[in-house]
């Protein structure tokens, strides 16, 4: 479970300030499936970062899992990203010279799991995802969907508290997006919270609820269907 | 972890050779110079000794000193001080000399039926062969009776031998010697080994008589040219420099009559010269393992920038400061260590080729190989310190929008 309570989030430009989020409160339940939407400007990048233990509040509180983290070390930080959050980046983000398998075991090893048991954590993510039979190949030997299916499988691979979705369909065709959006779907339907970030209503329609902000602040959050 | 942060760093390597072979060059060129010098330096020492060896081991060479030319008078060597009977007391008076032989020396022609060859002419005694660790192939050489008698006795040296006599054996053939402005007639009772030229010239050319002979009817003469002494060993053999300086200082009134050559003296002058270039050469292998270093520096701190979005990655799937910092030190490390390799078979190559060409055999010890790697493991973490901390500062933020 995640909640946030009046965060805020300024940048400062040279001498100006400008103010990204401001004042932003809601806390996400478990299994839920939330898309986070609005304009380019709206701060939804910001909130996705701040969410995603990437960034520091300006000021604010952000509790994960009864854990209050907006003021805790960078080490820490990257701690609860590799435990508690799985990425999935319109970018896919996969690294190029490494095989899928490896790119799915990364995340594995900064949390000290012995290569045995990590290899087959990775696979069983992969096969999840319906990949199991290329781990050998690299990113850039595989198709945009099935990219982002590697980067799905990285983001499960440590059974994160919550999948944190960037414009995942971003990159692909409408067709596979559609496939990736419904792997959304399934993992939901298997219990993980999942929180989508997009700026697309059409998208934002697999969710279950709707936050839509815009210029730094709530304009609606509702739950759909 | 290691291992597998050492994988990712050989596999960026290897994704591009080329860079990372120039990069690495400087390192090469250190550890191939420190390589080649270790074995250059240790062949050379080990020649120089040998051939120092070769004159006989711990020996001690007594010479005339050299007399001051003054109000008119022309500087020379003291010809007229050195007896049978100094020679003699040297011994007596330093008991750290074993044995010690005088030695007088002249340029004489050897004449047989229809050959003449010229020769140098050295006159001494039996102890000669026990110090200059060189003795007769065939015959004898000279022996105490020879000396009491002033026989003309001759032994020859192996080169004149085969001058003089060709195929024929000239053990009991007589040879004429013509020396300033008379001739003797010597019977040849021995023929000496082949001894490898040295830095005493060329034993082969010379032959030998007893001194007796040599003062008496030859070079007629009361006094020597010089002595050769012999310690029983190296320790012993400084001992006796300073008994025999004491003693000839006392019996001829003054340090300036004589001069004392040993081994020791001569090695310590080489060796004062092999440092002396082993420092230069150390000093060119420091500049390149310091620009090899910087070589270094600066490929990691393209490749942190480079790679930028993949720490970006790393860190958002839970990477640690010390992670990051880790593979990229381990990355420095590589490139000084693989460089370290090549270095260390560039520097073999090299000192096996000087070594062909000095004519000694190439030594590359494992001691010296240990050094240089160090070095470059050093070298390569050093300047990968700096690099490896940028890019464990990285914002993930930024990272992670880098383009």
């Amino acid at each position: 479970m995640i909640e946030v309570k009046d965060l805020h989030k300024t940048y400062i430009m040279g001498k100006i300030k400008v103010p990204a989020l401001r004042g932003v409160s809601f806390s996400v339940q478990d299994g839920e499936f939330l898309a986070i939407m609005g304009p380019s400007g709206s701060g939804k990048s910001t909130l996705m970062h701040l969410i995603g233990c990437l960034d520091y509040p300006t000021s604010g509180e952000y509790w994960i899992d009864g854990r209050e983290i907006s003021s805790i070390s960078d080490d820490r930080l990257a701690e609860i990203r590799n435990q508690k959050i799985g990425f999935v980046f319109q970018q896919f983000n996969l690294l190029s010279r490494t095989t899928i398998l490896q790119n799915v075991e990364i995340p594995l090893i900064y949390r000290g799991v012995s290569i045995r048991k990590r290899r087959q954590m990775a696979r069983e993510a992969l096969e999840k995802v319906g990949l199991g039979h290329r781990l050998t190949h690299k990113p850039n030997e595989i198709s945009g969907g099935q990219k982002q299916r590697v980067a799905i499988a990285r983001a499960l691979v440590n059974n994160p508290a919550i999948i944190l979705a960037d414009e995942p369909t971003g990159n692909l065709d409408s067709k596979t997006g559609q496939e990736i959006l419904e792997i959304f779907t399934d993992l939901n339907n298997q219990g993980h919270t999942i929180v989508l970030v997009t700026h697309e209503k059409e998208i934002a329609g697999y969710a279950r609820r709707v936050i839509e902000l815009r210029d730094g602040e709530i304009l609606k959050d509702e739950v759909v269907a | 972890m290691i291992l597998e942060t050492l994988r990712i760093a050989l596999r960026s390597m290897a994704s591009n050779k080329l860079r990372t072979f120039l990069s690495m060059l400087g390192i090469i060129i250190g550890v191939a110079a420190v390589i080649a010098i270790v074995s250059i330096g240790t062949g050379a020492r080990g020649e120089v000794t040998s051939q120092i060896a070769n004159l006989g081991s711990n020996t001690i060479n007594i010479n005339p000193g050299v007399q001051r030319g003054e109000g008119g008078r022309i500087s020379r060597p003291y010809t007229d001080i050195f007896t049978l009977a100094l020679g003699e007391n040297i011994q007596k008076y330093s008991p750290a000399v074993q044995s010690l032989v005088p030695i007088g020396q002249g340029t004489g022609l050897l004449i047989t039926g229809s050959t003449n060859v010229r020769a140098t002419v050295v006159g001494t005694a039996p102890d000669y062969t026990a110090i200059n660790d060189y003795y007769p192939a065939g015959g004898r050489f000279l022996q105490e009776e020879d000396l009491e008698q002033n026989s003309n006795v001759i032994i020859l040296g192996s080169e004149v031998a085969e001058d003089l006599f060709g195929d024929r054996d000239p053990l009991g053939r007589t040879v004429r010697l013509s020396y300033g402005n008379r001739t003797h007639i010597f019977t040849v009772f021995g023929v000496m080994e082949e001894k490898s030229q040295g830095l005493a010239g060329n034993f082969n050319a010379q032959v030998y008589i007893p001194i007796t002979t040599f003062m008496q009817k030859v070079a007629n003469t009361r006094y020597v040219d010089s002595y050769m002494a012999q310690a029983g060993s190296s320790a012993d053999a400084k001992i006796a420099v300073g008994q025999i300086e004491y003693f000839l200082t006392q019996s001829l009134g003054g340090s300036d009559r004589f001069r004392l050559l040993s081994q020791d003296q001569i090695l310590e002058v080489i060796d004062q010269v092999t440092n002396t270039l082993n420092i230069m050469l150390g000093g060119i292998a420091g500049i390149s393992l310091l620009v090899g270093g910087i070589g270094i520096m600066n490929i990691m701190l393209v490749s942190v920038t480079e790679r930028t979005r993949e720490i970006g990655i790393r860190k958002a799937l839970g990477a640690k400061r010390r992670h990051i910092m880790r593979q990229f030190l381990i990355e420095a490390l590589s490139l000084g260590g693989i460089g370290g390799v090549v270095g260390i078979v560039f520097g073999r190559l090299g000192a096996g080729a000087i070594a062909r060409f000095g004519g000694w055999a190439p030594v590359v010890s494992i001691v010296s190989v240990l050094l240089a790697l160090g070095f470059a493991l050093l070298v390569g973490l050093f300047f990968g310190i700096y690099p490896a901390y940028k890019a464990s500062r990285l914002d993930p933020v930024k990272a992670l929008s880098y383009e």
